[in-house]
């Protein structure tokens, strides 16, 4: 208490800079009179007495200091004075404090822009209340719409039957809420109001009734679903997001109670959810729209809603206070287990011995679902890495830089010794100094890391809508930018300012600068060496990047997307039945055929080189069962024109191919390569799904390979049919075969048409204005879309490759400079007795290449130790290959023999008389 | 030779409040001198080393200090006691009785009482 107080009292002084000077000699003064009055009258003499008085005071500077070290903070104040003189160091040789806070911003900068990114993927909690009781039943990302089980028996998403019955029987849960697993891979469609508007893409997530009560949300204005709202029969609703109500309303409070038409159908707008609330989980596509769970069938003819083998539900729960995990989860998978036992999944082998091993397991829920934030975890870690290495390089680099400014400054620091500094003073002072510079450097790298987050942002997910992710820094980012800059300071800053601040004061001042043992330090090469061999490892592993993405991207796919273009639609969304489609697709490929320029309209289930697969297995008529897979596209007419595939032989789907005719097919090379015997005649045989259906459709053509999915499936076996004919075996009613909505339309056109796009929204809200536009791309985009995270990666570790090569090659420079300068008189009189320039040169760049040779070795092993950490995210590249190698190596001797020649031929330059009379 | 012994740590505040306490407020030049007489020719105090301490102890609370006329009616700086001080007093009073106590006691015990 008493020490708090006089704390303060001393801190108001020292802020006031309030000093007790005058009253103190004030005090002094009259002390001493007063004691040499008492002598004077003891009988002393005036003289004598004054100079007994002034002994008997003591040294009064001793006081005086003692005095005002108690009065104000003496430690603050040398911090103060420090950082003043400091400052003022830095201002005498701005191009050090220049080099030295650049290299420092882009280190700590590219540092800070990739925290703040792993800082929302990895770290961020949601943004709802008490993210800390929250669980999530279920450890794997399993989406959309499931029916089978996890050998291991992992459960992880649920049927709504589930979801009910656990949310019954589980009282430890405050609340257990179900939300839509795949609402990210299928878009909504929204009208606002009248007809007159056109229904535009939108995302939906369908959630229970209680998932807003479970995060413990209030709206931002309106109301939140009730579990009301998910009951059967109720009238559809919607809570809106935040950033859609911005977006979309402009923020207008009309927007509840207001009607709009989800996928066609009238929904009431109840309420918007709270600003910052993005979903439950990390999306690039955050939802626009929450519904509740049971309008599902209604709004997306969602019928596995019903269905309890469907599993489409992830689950989290707010626990009660005191409940203890490892039981609950023991109860909870035998409750799932009995939940399950009737259902028909487990009424068949194999599946029904897996029931006994049906598990939950419980996982941290306050981060919501992290298919996100696991999906990116190794690139992340690996940029962490990167940018790790390149500010250990920035530090070894500006750690050297100080190094050789220590050594110029010790004459100044052995005059200091000798006026009677401490070690520890100088050190202190030395240390303030990097620091200083380090908070500096912090401060630029934040404006460096807020423009370096929102290229990674860019570059990392170029087709987010709303991505909750702030490229503006938020404070724990600062608080990690600061920590970051203290850290950074404190370790390029201990060594040079201890090897500073060693001196001799009798050493220094006796004139140094004729040493010939002179040179770098051992530690100057040293950090030359170690920069080398970590920017070398970091341009292997651009290098490997590099490669990976090289060879995929030359990946023949026999693709020609020239002038080509992708119209995503949901014929479903927009009310169609299957039966009604014969007359829309018959309407696009005319109104499309009509737009001037447009040469072939194909219309798809979907489209080469897009996430999406439809596959079944094969049984060709009269072969063994291979028990194998292919995957099928249904088309129209001008679809293989349209995309650009090669008809080998036979003939195309042709308008001949309706409902009522003989189902055809069309199917690949690598088709026939895997269930027909090679030089065989495809034309004419049959197959279908399974022995019951081989007679199914009859092959009536073949076609060249062309890559669907990802280039990881080149060469898959494939088979196209007709978008309307269904084969003869299949008698359910067309009304529920929802394999017969196409997805994509595929135009091609002769040239490049600038306004395609808004001609494309035209023309479909022209046939009706419930159909939306969901994605427009050109075919090149789709491609190179597919090759996002792999370039993004590469370019990445490109940049910083470069940028600590630069940053070593900068280090070695100035190691080499700096030993060249110290050496300038012994070199002089090596030439003054005859030494060759060039014999001079060879001297200094073997000196460079030694610490070069070092560095590649170190870093080469490295290297190839650490391959195996990023062999997942490299496609056919195994291990550091000689080009990969000669890649990283050749730049770097480059630019090492540009550092080193620079200053080696200054050493040649040198003047034999102007070097010995160098002082 | 027998030296002037000097002042431990910490008890220079003792003494000060003491004589503030006995006497009254008094003036920085009184206090070193009546320390002085009391302690005899025992303790060597530098006089001035009397005045960061009386800083600190005012920036604590425990005196107060302002200007007033002195014995020969110039202006000299006087400090008192305040509440603080007092108790500071006590409480250090007696933490220091209790130490000599501990102290003496180990120098009566003799090599028998441990048997």
């Amino acid at each position: 208490m008493r020490a708090l107080k006089r704390f303060f009292v001393r801190m108001q002084n020292f802020v006031m800079s309030r000093g007790g000077d005058e009253r103190l000699r004030e005090e002094m003064a009259w002390h001493v009179e007063a004691q040499t009055e008492e002598l004077v009258r003891a009988g002393v003499s005036a003289e004598e007495a004054h100079r007994q008085a002034r002994l008997r005071f003591g040294a009064a500077e001793a006081v005086r200091e003692q005095y005002h070290a108690e009065e104000g903070l003496p430690f603050a104040e040398n911090v103060l004075q420090d950082t003043r003189f400091a400052l003022r160091q830095l201002g005498n040789s701005p191009g050090f404090t220049f080099i030295a806070l650049l290299i420092l911003a882009l280190g700590i900068g590219a540092n800070t822009a990739i925290f703040s990114l792993v800082n929302a993927v990895l770290i961020r909690k949601l943004p709802v209340v008490d993210p800390k009781m929250l669980v999530r039943l279920g450890d794997q990302n399993d989406c959309c719409v499931g029916y089978g089980v996890h050998d291991n028996g992992d459960y992880s998403v649920f049927s709504t039957a589930a979801w009910q019955q656990l949310r019954e029987n589980a009282p430890e849960f405050e609340e257990l809420a179900a939300m839509q697993s795949g609402f990210e891979s299928q878009p909504i469609t929204v009208r606002h109001g009248g007809a007159q508007q056109s229904a535009h893409p939108a995302i939906g997530e369908f959630v229970s009734g209680n998932y807003f009560r479970m995060f413990g949300l209030s709206p931002a204005i309106g109301r939140l679903f009730s579990d009301a709202d998910n009951g059967e029969g109720a009238s559809p609703t919607a809570v809106m997001s935040y950033q859609a109500w911005k977006n979309s309303y402009a923020g207008d409070p009309a927007v509840v109670g207001s009607t709009i038409y989800v996928n066609s159908r009238p929904v009431t707008v109840i309420g918007v959810a709270p600003e910052g609330f993005f979903g439950d989980r990390l999306s690039s596509t955050p939802p626009d729209l929450y519904l509740p769970i049971a309008s599902a069938p209604a709004l997306a003819n969602a019928s596995y809603e019903h269905d309890p083998a469907a599993n489409w539900l992830y689950l989290i729960g707010r626990l009660k206070p005191g409940v203890l995990l490892p039981p609950l989860q023991v109860k909870l998978s035998a409750e799932l287990r009995q939940i399950l036992a009737p259902v028909r999944t487990f009424s068949n082998e194999p599946d029904r011995s897996r029931l006994p091993k049906v598990h939950i397991v419980l996982t941290p829920g306050g981060a919501g679902i992290r298919s996100m934030n696991e999906q990116y975890s190794l690139e992340l870690h690996l940029l962490i890495a990167i940018s790790g290495l390149v500010l250990l390089i920035a530090c070894a680099n500006v750690a050297n830089l100080l190094l050789v400014r220590g050594m110029g400054r010790r004459a100044e620091l052995s005059v200091r010794t000798a006026l009677g500094a401490t070690h520890s003073r100088l050190v202190r002072q030395l240390l303030t100094e990097s620091l200083i510079v380090a908070m500096l450097g912090g401060l630029a790298g934040i404006a460096v890391a807020y423009g370096g987050t929102r290229i990674l942002l860019a570059m990392a997910f170029p087709n987010a809508r709303g991505l909750p992710i702030p490229a503006s820094p938020s404070p724990v980012v600062l608080i990690f930018a600061i920590a970051l800059s203290v850290v950074t300071g404190t370790l390029f800053g201990v060594a040079p300012a201890l090897m500073a601040a060693r001196t001799d004061p009798i050493d220094a001042l006796r004139n140094g600068a004729r040493s010939v043992a002179g040179g770098a330090t051992l530690l100057q090469r040293g950090l030359v060496v170690t920069q080398t061999a970590l920017s070398l490892v970091l341009l292997v592993a651009a290098g490997l990047f590099l490669q990976s993405l090289n060879r995929l991207q030359k990946v023949n796919l026999n693709l020609d997307a020239s002038n080509r273009y992708i119209v995503h639609i949901d014929p479903q969304a927009a009310g169609y039945l299957p039966s009604q489609l014969g007359s829309l697709y018959r309407s696009i490929e005319q109104r499309f055929d009509a737009i001037p320029g447009v040469a072939h309209v194909g219309v798809s289930t979907y489209t080469p080189m897009e996430l999406w697969n439809d596959s079944w297995t094969v049984q060709v008529q009269g072969r063994p069962d291979l028990q194998a897979n292919a995957s099928y596209v249904r088309i129209n007419p001008d679809y293989f024109a349209s995309v650009g595939t090669r008809l080998l032989f036979g003939r195309g789907i042709g308008p001949q191919d309706t409902p009522t005719s003989t189902a055809v097919a069309v199917v690949n090379q690598a088709f026939l390569r895997k269930f027909l015997k090679p030089g065989e005649n495809p034309i004419g045989e049959h197959f279908g799904a399974g022995p019951s259906h081989a007679g199914d459709y009859e092959i009536v053509g073949v076609v060249d390979n062309t890559v669907y999915t990802t280039v990881q499936h080149k060469d898959h076996p494939m088979y196209f049919l007709s978008l309307l004919q269904r084969p003869a075996t299949d008698k359910g009613p067309i009304d529920e075969d929802y394999d017969l909505y196409a997805r994509t339309i595929v135009l091609e056109t002769g040239r490049p048409i600038t306004n395609l796009e808004s001609l494309t929204r035209r023309t479909l809200a022209s046939i009706n204005p419930n159909l939306a536009v969901l994605k427009f791309e050109s075919f090149d985009r789709q491609i190179s879309d597919q090759f996002g995270d792999d370039r993004t990666i590469a370019e990445l570790t490109t940049f910083f490759g470069a940028l600590a090569l630069l940053l070593a090659m900068t280090g070695l420079y100035g190691v080499t400079a700096y030993s060249v300068s110290r050496r300038t008189n012994e070199i002089g009189i090596r030439m003054a007795l005859g030494a060759e320039r060039l014999h001079v040169v060879k001297m200094v760049v073997r000196g460079a290449f030694t610490q070069l040779l070092f560095g590649i070795l170190i870093g080469l092993t490295c290297a190839v130790l650490c391959v195996r950490f990023v062999q997942a995210i490299l496609y056919e590249v195994k291990g550091v290959d000689l080009t990969v190698m000669l890649a990283a190596i050749l730049p770097l001797m480059l630019g090492a023999t540009i550092a080193a020649l620079v200053p080696a031929l200054r050493a040649a330059s040198i003047d034999p008389m102007r070097a010995l009379r160098v002082e | 030779m027998k030296t002037k012994k000097d002042v431990q740590p910490g008890t220079l505040a003792l003494m000060v409040l003491k004589t503030l306490d006995v006497l009254g407020p008094l003036h920085g030049y009184g206090i070193a001198r009546r320390i002085e007489q009391i302690s005899g020719a025992k303790l060597f105090v530098n006089q001035g080393t009397l005045y960061p301490v009386l800083l600190r102890l005012e920036q604590e609370g425990a005196v107060d200090s302002d200007w007033g006329p002195s014995e020969n009616n110039r202006r000299a700086r006087f400090y008192r006691l305040t509440r603080t001080g007092h108790k500071l007093l006590e409480t250090e009073r007696r933490d220091w009785e209790q130490t000599a106590a501990i102290i003496a006691r180990f120098f009566e015990v003799k090599a028998e009482d441990l048997a």
